[in-house]
């Protein structure tokens, strides 16, 4: 076996590795609970990791019925991601009843805006077509990763427009899920276009590397405690300054 | 032939083009990773709230003030001074905005504490914060289109004014609470 596949096979094995202490983790402090979409992303990545792993090595699969089964969970995998997104969305918001709403509304209107240039991509950019069935996955993976990505940069950016404050695991997962997104949105775009063994098996080894990557950072922000918010500097609040500010308003309105 | 060399083409120009975007994207990441919102001070919110006149702000979205500069100056004139006025005001309202920012924060760290009464504040100054930085958001572009199109009267940054009072109140409500919790501990230790 030379270096390169014992490389692959590290790469692909580790992170489900990780993915399974990642479990425990979220089994032990109750996360479960908080986060079941994301509890259920994880179980099943470690369920298709080892339905793929014994098909690659069972003899009799061929490269099509492996191919097959890789493109059915890929699917359903893209479809659990987005249920996370969901989850992260709302417990970014959860404490504003205001946000519930406004920004429900605004993330509804950034996923069409995202879904329509994903739609409009596969349509003018359809991918290579000597691969047939595998690129048609990869485009429709392109366009998910697409709006995957920009859903969760949406989530971010405006967390930090509006100035919510993010708890340390929801955060976690929002940027390990959009680290991972990113890069399957830059790796499917190439391997929609690219169909040679080399250049699939670099970008395989990139794809994976980036996992490994995302699951570290989950079990590094589930790990690590959230720290204790400082109420302490709410004892400083200049109140008479603010009374003064108030009378300010007040008599400004009345004008 | 030629027709399948442009489809390659198109194909490529695509595929660099989102790894262009995935790369910017990442760009993004980083830096809301590494800049993860920093912890902001009562001080440094009121502070914000502080630096901004609203006395001048009003006088810059008042509409009669308008109406007299539109009767009595020329024109070009009025258009001139009407967007120099558009943009003083734009300017409160981006500020005003990053000031509810600060003060959402602040509303975020007394939701979580331990005495309920500065918690119910803390949800109450957020709630506030939120709408006003949005209604900050919608008066921008409000101006925005006045510093284009300066001779528009239709104004409802009034909101914007309603809006900051009602942070401004529950801001001083939470002042309040935290001064009473202040003189607890102080009597408890005396």
């Amino acid at each position: 076996m030379n270096w390169h596949k014992l490389l692959a096979l590290f790469l692909w094995i580790s992170p489900h590795a990780l993915l399974g202490v990642l479990g425990v983790v979220l089994c032990k402090r109750r996360l479960y609970r908080e986060f079941p979409a994301f509890f259920a992303y994880v179980f099943y990545e470690i369920a298709e990791f080892i339905l793929l792993f014994a098909l690659y090595f069972v003899q009799g699969v061929g490269g099509k019925q492996y191919r097959y089964a890789f493109c059915a969970t890929l699917l359903l995998s893209i479809a659990l991601r987005f249920g996370v997104i969901d989850e992260v969305a709302k417990g970014l918001f959860r404490k504003s009843q205001f946000l519930k709403v406004a920004a429900r509304r605004w993330l509804q209107c950034v996923q069409g805006f995202l879904l329509l240039i994903a739609v409009l991509l596969a349509v003018c950019a359809p991918g290579g077509n000597s691969l047939g069935f595998s690129a048609g996955i990869f485009v429709v993976n392109r366009g998910a990763a697409l709006v995957q990505c920009g859903l969760l940069i949406a989530l971010l950016l405006s967390s930090r427009f509006l100035g919510l404050s993010w708890h340390r695991p929801v955060f976690g997962i929002a940027l390990g899920l959009a680290v991972l997104t990113t890069f399957d949105l830059a790796m499917f775009s190439l391997r929609a276009e690219f169909t040679s063994t080399t250049g699939k098996e670099i970008l395989n080894l990139l794809t994976t590397g980036t996992y490994l990557v995302c699951v570290l950072l989950w079990i590094g922000y589930l790990i690590v405690p959230e720290p204790e918010p400082d109420s302490s500097s709410l004892a400083v609040l200049p109140h008479e300054e603010v009374e003064t500010w108030n009378t300010e308003f007040q008599h400004l309105l009345r004008d | 032939m030629e027709h399948g060399v442009s489809t390659l083409a198109q194909g490529l120009v695509t595929a660099w083009s989102l790894v262009a975007v995935a790369f910017f994207a990442l760009g993004i990441l980083a830096y809301v990773a590494i800049r993860r919102t920093r912890r902001v001070s009562s001080e440094e919110a009121a502070q914000a709230f502080r630096s901004l006149d609203i006395e001048a702000f009003r006088n810059l979205v008042d509409s009669a003030e308008e109406a007299f500069l539109r009767d009595n100056l020329p024109p070009k004139k009025f258009r001139q001074i009407q967007r120099q006025r558009a943009w003083a005001a734009l300017m409160y309202a981006w500020e005003a905005g990053k000031a509810a920012t600060a003060l959402a924060r602040v509303g975020h760290v007394a939701q979580r504490s331990s005495d309920p009464e500065i918690a119910a504040s803390g949800v109450q100054v957020a709630e506030s914060a939120f709408r006003l930085r949005l209604q900050s958001m919608g008066a921008c572009l409000h101006l925005l289109t006045e510093v284009v199109f300066p001779n528009l009267q239709s104004r409802s940054v009034p909101h914007l004014v309603d809006q900051y009072k009602r942070t401004a109140e529950t801001l001083f409500r939470l002042a309040r609470f935290s001064a009473g919790e202040r003189s607890l501990v102080r009597s408890k230790s005396a």
